[in-house]
């Protein structure tokens, strides 16, 4: 009798349960505004390396105008990830579409995870507890040129410059750690709040997208001083990284430099996306720190120590005067900082908008570190900004130091407006 | 008669291990009777049916047939393959028929590694098995020691319930790679068996599922369905695989989700059924 009782309960609890997992993240969401510090994100401030961790319950809205991650502010920890979509057809490309959001929207917010019958697999990894804290999540979801190859029939909607990644000279792309259909960015202050997200999505898409390649990185927070412009963390060859970005802030400027405009080239759909550009750069650490101090700083164009130009200044802030020294007698013409942003009138619409991460992976065969930089960049016009950019720099001295291993180009859809919203809506229904 | 004696004496251990563990128990112990003694037949065809297909591998081997050996390899692995959760209950007897290289810290090298991957070491990338009676002889003697254990096994209900989302979780995790059978590439056979056991699990339990779990048997129904037929692309006209290098790189993407679909669902059917 106790028996019949019991499966009495149980059943019509997991049918409780069930309908929940129905309703998806909405219901759970629903719950989050007791755990969430719903806080008008700081995404003024022009990087978010000092972003504290205390701030953890904080939390960066994903709906707007344009998906967030881009010019909100960068906390320490990043990750790409690359999916291949196994969605048979447009539809249930849709309904991809459709969790991931429903998922980002909870993922982002945080909330308490429902009471659950231990007899079944529990919903969430559990690895946030049984509060799921948004500390300053985002989530950026973006697509490949192969999505719009003959599956979906979205081969007219391509964004205008997107393409497959090709090597460029000094790569050497490993087909393992390259392209996809869809990208994820996720950006944390810790890197278990990124590796939570990414196996909630992983858990309630398996039938629509396989694993492609992942990619994690970190930067040291840099200590905030209201004395001082803060400073860009340091990369992995130990210079700081990041100096002469454009100011994210500047909303002006970004609708130039990073935000496809109503109005562009571009297919309708597209306004307010982005092209997302990712590199797995590889540095070869033990050769570079043999490599004198000076030659270092040639290499570069900037003063290790703090950051400052060649021609002078005390910080990373001070801008290089490459007027004055057009033989390259203080910063060399083949100087990184110099190729990459000659600072003239005419290079101005090269400016890319960097959010790089370092990656640390163990050991290569050789016995040597496997570390680098997990380079990510946005721009409006992918021609413009990172092709051109990296052009320039094709033939560089650093080039004997760093690998180009992976990565690829794709286009970060624009944001969501609404709760009847979805990322992907305006490319598969416009 | 025999058989009716086991399934009878089988059915008392699982009512009652299910009343004295399950007081949550959505179905009635009575109920996992039927399919578990069947599960057990299943269980123990393909046992024998392993230990008559390794005699003829074995004696290919040990006579240095190695064509004979080598059409023989895939074929003897299918009964092992289909009852692989059961099998690995006994994982002193697992790791000596079935583990891999990289199972051993020497890989190749290593004096402990024996079984069948062992041999298909020898037949594919060394060509010698002048060296392998030992090995052979090893194999023969474990599967007959294992078809002796499983004759005997009280079968736990919630290892075999399990066991259909252990076999997907076996295939998500280091089979869909290729790494099985790493020198032959025969792993669709192995994919073919592993779906096959974790199918007739899935099948069995089945009847036993309520209304409220229709649209998960309707949606598991369609992804095994949905695997068997892209295997189906691969089977040659003897009835055999083609390679697995020959999988594009689509369908392979497209099996890994498949399989990682079916472990995610059929990881709550323990559950389902109220077991621990």
């Amino acid at each position: 009798m106790t028996v019949m009782k019991n499966e009495l309960i149980s059943r019509q609890r997991r049918k409780a349960l069930g309908m929940m997992g129905l309703s998806g993240a909405v219901s759970i969401a629903g719950l989050s505004k007791s755990v969430a510090s719903v806080s008008v994100p700081d995404s003024r401030v022009r990087d978010g390396q000092q972003q504290v961790k205390a701030q953890s319950s904080g939390c960066v809205p994903y709906m707007g105008l344009h998906q967030a991650g881009i010019v909100t502010p960068r906390p320490s920890n990043g990750m790409v990830v690359s999916f291949t979509v196994v969605a048979p057809n447009k539809q249930e490309l849709g309904r991809l579409f459709r969790i991931l959001t429903n998922r980002i929207a909870f993922l982002t917010t945080g909330g308490v995870l429902p009471e659950w019958d231990p007899k079944l697999p529990p919903p969430d990894s559990g690895i946030l507890g049984p509060a799921v804290s948004p500390d300053h999540l985002t989530i950026t979801v973006s697509v490949g040129a192969s999505l719009f190859d003959e599956r979906f029939g979205l081969s007219a909607k391509k964004p205008l410059h997107l393409q497959r990644m090709w090597a460029f000279p000094n790569d050497a792309l490993n087909a393992e750690l390259c392209h996809g259909d869809i990208s994820i960015q996720f950006c944390a202050n810790n890197q278990d709040t990124n590796i939570h997200a990414l196996r909630d999505i992983i858990k309630h898409t398996p039938d629509l997208m396989v694993l492609l390649w992942k990619q994690e990185g970190n930067v040291a927070p840099t200590t905030y001083n209201a004395a001082h412009r803060p400073e860009n963390a340091r990369n992995f060859l130990g210079f700081r990284d990041g100096s002469a970005n454009p100011d994210a802030a500047d909303e002006e400027l970004m609708n130039k430099l990073v935000w496809v405009q109503a109005g562009s080239d571009e297919p309708a759909w597209a306004t307010h996306g982005s092209y997302q550009v990712i590199r797995i750069i590889r540095n070869f650490v033990e050769r570079w720190d043999r490599t004198p101090l000076q030659e270092q700083e040639h290499i570069i164009g900037r003063k290790k120590a703090n950051g400052a130009p060649l021609d002078g200044g005390e910080s990373e802030h001070d801008v290089p005067d490459y007027q004055r020294d057009q033989k390259g007698f203080r910063t060399p013409l083949d100087a990184h900082i110099r190729l990459a942003n000659p600072r003239t009138a005419a290079t101005q619409e090269n400016l890319i908008l960097r959010r790089p991460f370092n990656y640390s992976n163990g050991t290569s065969k050789a016995g040597q570190l496997e570390m680098g930089l997990l380079f990510i960049c946005y721009q409006a016009n992918l021609a413009k900004g990172f092709i051109e950019v990296q052009n320039r720099l094709n033939g560089e001295p650093l080039e004997e130091y760093i690998k180009p291993i992976g990565g690829g180009y794709f286009f970060t859809l624009p944001g969501v407006v609404d709760k009847s919203d979805w990322f992907g809506r305006t490319l598969l229904e416009g | 008669m025999k058989q009716q004696k086991a399934i009878l004496s089988l059915s008392v251990a699982i009512a009652m291990q299910l009343t004295t563990s399950s007081s949550f128990a959505a179905v009635s112990p009575m109920d996992l009777v039927p399919p578990i003694a069947q599960y057990k037949l299943y269980v123990l065809k393909n046992s024998n049916q392993l230990l008559k297909d390794t005699e003829q591998f074995v004696a290919a081997v040990r006579s240095g047939n190695t064509e004979k050996a080598k059409a023989l390899y895939p074929t003897t692995r299918i009964s092992y393959e289909r009852i692989e959760p059961i099998a690995e209950l006994f994982s002193d007897l697992d790791s000596a028929i079935d583990s891999r290289a990289d199972d051993h810290e020497q890989a190749e090298k290593s004096s402990d590694f024996g079984g069948f991957h062992r041999i298909e070491y020898a037949l594919w990338v060394e060509s010698d098995t002048t060296k392998l009676n030992v090995v052979a002889d090893n194999l023969l003697r474990d599967v007959r020691d294992l078809n002796k254990r499983l004759a005997t096994l009280t079968f736990p209900p919630e290892k075999v319930v399990g066991g259909a989302a252990v076999l997907m979780e076996e295939v998500a995790a280091t089979k869909i790679s290729g790494e099985e059978n790493r020198y032959s590439h025969t792993d669709l056979y192995d994919f073919q068996a592993n779906f096959d056991g974790a199918f007739k699990i899935f099948s069995l339990m089945k009847p036993l599922l309520g209304e409220a779990d229709q649209k998960f048997v309707k949606k598991t129904d369609a992804n095994f369905q949905n695997v068997f037929d892209t295997l189906k692309k691969y089977q040659t006209k003897g009835g055999g695989f083609e390679s697995y290098e020959k999988l594009t790189e689509r369908d392979r993407k497209m099996l890994a989700s498949r399989v990682n679909t079916l472990a995610e669902d059929l990881s709550k059917l323990r559950g389902m059924l109220g077991l621990d």
